[in-house]
C-alpha cells in the first residue's frame, strides 16, 4: 500500500503532466489525499478523470449562468467554490446538468464550508449529501433510522487501499512525465560524485 | 531597552543562511534531550565473524519502545559508492515502530538493503543507508585485533566511521506517514526520528568494529575506548535534493529560523550578564578555535571561509578579552561582531551565544514544527491592491531583478528521470526546462507582480483566479510570508551566482552537523553527532557536549 506521502506526491505530479498548473495540481493533490485517508476511492476516481483528459472537462466560470453546460470538471468546480464563497452572491441554490467524478468535489467543499461557516447540501439523483463546518459529515441525513440493530463497529489503526494497483502503476508513471531525462555530465556531477569512495 | 529582533531582510540572504552553524536548536541536540531519560539498548546482535548479520536496537520508555533494525552485507569495493543512485551499500538501517518479531526482520532484510528499489510498511518510520570510510574502518579494526588503539590523528582527521548517504521518512518508499506519529509528544521536535536513526547507526558502527576485531583474534583484541569512540561522529553525504526542501516547506522554514531569531533577541536582551558566564562564553570561544583545525576541506569556497573565520575570531577573542561586563552586554556584543566581522564568524557567535543560556534557548526547540496544513488556504477574497501591497512590503528585493537577463534565469530546479531527485541545469543548454518544478520563487513572484499591476485593483482575487490559476503556487506563498515572515529566502534560487550548497548548509546547521566540506557547489560532506554522549552515557548528558575539545 503507499503512504498518503506518495499518493499526493504521484498526484500532483500526474495532475501537472496533465497539464494543471502547479497550484491547482496541488488542490487536487490534497484532496485526493483527503479522500484516501477518509477511505474514500479517490485516486480512482482522479484516475478515471485523468483517462478522459483533465484538460477536456468544462470550468464554471460563473454558477450564475453556467446551468446549461455539461461534463464540468469536478477540480475546477470545486476550486471555484473554494475561492469564492467569501462572497455572499454565490451563498445561494445553483443548479447544474452534469459533474463528473462529483466525490473530488468533497474535499473542497468541506474547506469551503469550514472557512465560510456554510452548511451545504449537495442533492442529485445519484447521490445526496451535507456538509457543515462540523467534523461529522453525513451522506443524507434522511437515510439515518429511527432505530439500528445487528451492529458491527470496527475500529483500526491502518488503512486500506482504495484503488487497485494497476491504477497506481499507470498514475506513477504518469507522473515520471514530469521529469527529466539527466545528461551525463549531470550524472556525474551529484553528491558523492568526482572521487573514490572507498576512502 | 527595547532590542528588535533581526529583520528577515537580513537574515534571509543566502550568504548569511549558508553561515549557520549547529547550536542549542539543533534536532540532533534537541533529540538528544528529549530521549536521554529513555532506555537505550542493543536488543539483537546477529552478526556473523566478517561483520555481516544484522542488530537490533532498542529505545524505550514505559511501554513505549522505537527500534533500529541494522543490516550489514559484504560490497566490493568497486560497487561502494556515495552517490545517491547506487544500488549497495555497506550497511542499511530501518527505525521500527515498536519491537520488530521474526517475521518482521525477514520481511525488512529482503526490502531495507534495496533501500529505493524495495517497500517498507507503514509500520516503519524511516530508512537509511551508509557505507564504511574503509580507510579508518580497517584501521581501526587491525589495531583493535592487536590490542592497540588506533591513530587518533588519522581518526579525527575523517571524523567517523560511516557516512550515509541518505535518510527518509515521511511516507517516502510505503513508510509510515508524519500523520501517524506527529501528536508523540516526544516526537514534537523536527526530524527527531531521522536524528534516532543516525544516532543509533554511530553506536552500531562502533559495536561492529569491536565484534570484527574480537572475532579476529580473541585473545589481543581490546574495545575501542569511550573517548576515541565519544569523538567520532557519523558522517554524511549530501546533494541537491535536500535544496528543494527548504523551499517547499516555507512555514516550516519560519519556525526554525525564528526560534533561532528570537533566542538571539531574548539574549540581547538580558541587562546584566554575570562574570560566570561571560567566562564560559570566552572557554567555547577558545575551544571552537582549537576544533576548526580538525574541519578539513578540499574546496576552495570552504576554505576561504574557514580562513576567514579563523581570522576573524581571533579579532573577535581580542575584542572580548578587553571588554568589560556592561548593561545588555551581549548586545554590545553581538553589534560589534555583526559589524566587524563576516557572516560566518557572526552567525558562529550567535550559536555560542545561545550556547550559555539553556534556559532561553531550549524551550523555542519546541516551537520549531508546524502544521503546515493551516497555510495551505488561499484568501481569495483579498483586493489586487492588498496582494499588490504584500509583495512590494515582503519581496521588495526582487522586486528591481530583472528576469528578462539570462544571468537572472540561469538555472532551471528539475526531478531527474533516472533518480528521482530535485537537480539542477542550465536551462540555456540543456533540455527539460518546460518540466522546472515550481522552484524560482523570485521570478514568479515578480512575473506575478507584474500582471496584477494590469488588473482592477478593487477586484477581489478570486476574480483574478477565474482568468488563470498559473500563479496559484506563489499566491499561497505569498500569504505564508505575510504570517510567517522568515518562510522565505530572500535571494534569487534560479540565478547564475546561486551556490546551491548555502541552501544544503542551512538545513544542515539546524540538524546539527559539522565539519562542512562542500566537494562541489552542489554536494557536501559533513559529520553528525561528533562529541556526542555515546549510547551508554546518554542518561547523563548535559547537552555540552558539542564544545568539548577534540582530542
Amino acid at each position: 500500500m503507499q503512504s498518503l506521502y506518495e499518493i499526493e506526491t504521484v498526484v500532483k505530479r500526474s495532475a501537472r503532466a496533465k497539464g494543471l498548473s502547479w497550484g491547482m495540481a496541488e488542490e487536487i493533490a490534497k484532496a485526493v489525499r483527503i479522500l484516501e485517508q477518509s477511505l474514500l476511492p479517490g485516486l480512482e476516481s482522479f484516475k478515471r478523470l485523468v483517462d478522459l483528459g483533465l484538460t477536456s472537462f468544462n470550468p464554471i466560470q460563473n454558477p450564475l449562468n453556467d446551468e446549461k453546460i455539461t461534463k464540468i470538471c469536478p477540480i475546477h468546480f470545486g476550486v471555484f467554490f473554494l475561492d469564492n464563497l467569501h462572497n455572499k452572491q454565490f451563498q445561494k441554490q445553483f443548479s447544474f446538468l452534469e459533474i463528473y467524478e462529483p466525490l473530488l468535489i468533497l474535499p473542497f467543499l468541506k474547506r469551503s464550508a469550514n472557512k465560510n461557516l456554510l452548511n451545504i447540501k449537495f442533492a442529485s439523483k445519484e447521490i445526496n449529501f451535507n456538509l457543515s463546518p462540523g467534523e461529522i459529515v453525513s451522506l443524507s441525513n434522511q437515510l439515518f433510522p429511527h432505530i439500528a440493530t445487528k451492529i458491527t463497529l470496527d475500529f483500526s489503526t491502518s488503512r486500506s487501499p482504495q484503488y487497485s494497483q494497476s491504477t497506481w502503476d499507470e498514475l506513477y508513471e504518469l507522473s515520471l512525465e514530469t521529469f527529466v531525462e539527466e545528461t551525463e555530465e549531470k550524472k556525474l556531477s551529484g553528491a558523492g560524485a568526482g572521487l573514490t569512495d572507498n576512502d | 531597552m527595547k532590542i528588535n529582533i533581526r529583520k528577515p531582510e537580513f537574515v534571509m540572504k543566502l550568504d548569511r543562511l549558508g553561515s549557520f552553524h549547529q547550536s542549542k536548536l539543533s534536532f540532533l541536540r534537541s533529540f538528544i534531550r528529549e530521549f536521554k531519560e529513555w532506555e537505550f539498548k542493543c536488543h539483537e546482535f546477529e552478526l556473523d565473524d566478517q561483520g555481516f548479520g544484522y542488530a537490533v536496537y532498542v529505545v524505550r520508555k514505559d511501554k513505549k519502545d522505537y527500534s533500529l533494525v541494522c543490516f550489514s552485507n559484504h560490497l566490493e569495493d568497486s560497487e561502494r559508492s556515495d552517490r545517491v543512485i547506487a544500488t549497495k551499500w555497506d550497511a542499511s538501517f530501518v527505525l521500527f515502530d515498536g519491537i520488530p518479531n521474526s517475521d518482521d526482520i525477514v520481511r525488512l532484510q529482503a526490502n531495507v538493503p534495496l533501500q529505493e528499489q524495495g517497500r517498507v510498511s507503514e509500520k516503519e518510520l524511516c530508512l537509511s543507508r551508509a557505507n564504511k570510510s574503509v580507510r579508518i574502518f580497517q584501521h581501526v579494526v587491525d589495531n583493535l585485533a592487536q590490542g592497540l588503539q588506533p591513530d587518533t590523528k588519522l581518526l579525527y582527521d575523517v571524523g567517523y566511521l560511516y557516512r550515509t548517504t541518505a535518510v527518509y521518512g515521511s511516507g517516502k518508499f510505503g513508510l509510515a506517514d508524519r500523520i501517524k506519529v506527529q501528536d508523540r509528544n516526544e516526537l514534537k521536535g523536527p526530524f527527531r526520528l531521522e536524528m534516532m536513526l543516525v544516532y543509533l547507526a554511530r553506536q552500531f558502527t562502533f559495536d561492529q568494529v569491536n565484534h570484527i576485531a574480537h572475532q579476529r583474534s580473541p585473545s589481543t583484541a581490546i574495545k575501542l575506548s569511550d573517548d576515541i569512540a565519544r569523538n567520532l561522529g557519523i558522517g554524511n553525504s549530501t546533494g541537491l535534493g535536500m535544496a528543494p526542501f527548504i523551499v517547499n516547506h516555507p512555514a516550516l522554514l519560519n519556525q526554525w529560523i525564528l526560534a533561532k531569531e528570537k533566542s538571539l533577541q531574548a539574549i540581547r536582551s538580558i541587562e546584566v550578564v554575570n562574570i560566570s558566564e561571560y567566562e564560559k562564553f570566552n572557554e567555547y570561544l577558545k575551544i571552537i578555535q582549537e576544533n576548526i583545525l580538525f574541519w578539513k576541506t578540499n574546496s576552495s569556497y570552504q576554505i576561504n571561509k574557514n580562513e576567514n573565520l579563523i581570522k576573524d575570531l581571533k579579532k573577535f577573542q581580542v575584542y572580548i578579552s578587553n571588554i568589560q561586563l556592561s548593561k545588555y552586554f551581549w548586545n554590545t556584543v553581538y553589534n560589534w561582531v555583526e559589524e566587524n566581522t563576516e557572516a560566518e564568524c557572526c552567525e558562529l557567535a550567535v550559536s555560542l551565544m545561545m550556547e550559555i543560556y539553556p534556559l532561553i534557548v531550549e524551550p523555542f526547540s519546541y516551537e520549531m514544527s508546524i502544521d503546515e496544513e493551516i497555510y495551505f488556504e488561499i484568501d481569495a477574497s483579498r483586493s489586487i491592491a492588498d496582494i499588490c501591497q504584500l509583495i512590494e512590503k515582503q519581496y521588495q528585493w526582487l522586486l528591481d531583478v530583472n528576469f528578462d537577463e539570462k544571468e537572472n534565469i540561469f538555472n532551471f530546479w528539475y526531478y531527474s528521470k533516472n533518480k528521482q531527485e530535485p537537480r539542477m541545469s542550465d536551462r540555456f543548454s540543456e533540455e527539460g526546462a518546460e518540466l522546472e518544478l515550481p522552484l524560482a520563487i523570485a521570478r514568479d513572484v515578480h512575473a506575478l507582480y507584474r500582471e496584477l499591476k494590469t488588473e482592477n485593483p478593487n477586484e477581489d482575487l478570486a476574480t483574478y483566479l477565474l482568468k488563470t490559476q498559473q500563479y496559484r503556487h506563489i499566491l499561497r506563498r505569498i500569504f505564508i510570508c505575510e504570517k510567517l515572515p522568515y518562510s522565505e529566502i530572500q535571494d534569487n534560487t534560479i540565478s547564475k551566482k546561486l551556490i546551491p550548497v548555502d541552501m544544503l548548509r542551512l538545513k544542515l546547521s539546524f540538524f546539527g552537523a559539522t565539519r562542512f566540506d562542500p566537494r562541489s557547489d552542489r554536494w557536501v560532506r559533513i559529520t553528525m553527532y561528533q562529541g556526542a554522549p555515546l549510547m551508554k552515557e546518554i542518561g547523563k548528558s548535559n547537552d555540552t557536549w558539542s564544545y568539548k575539545k577534540i582530542a
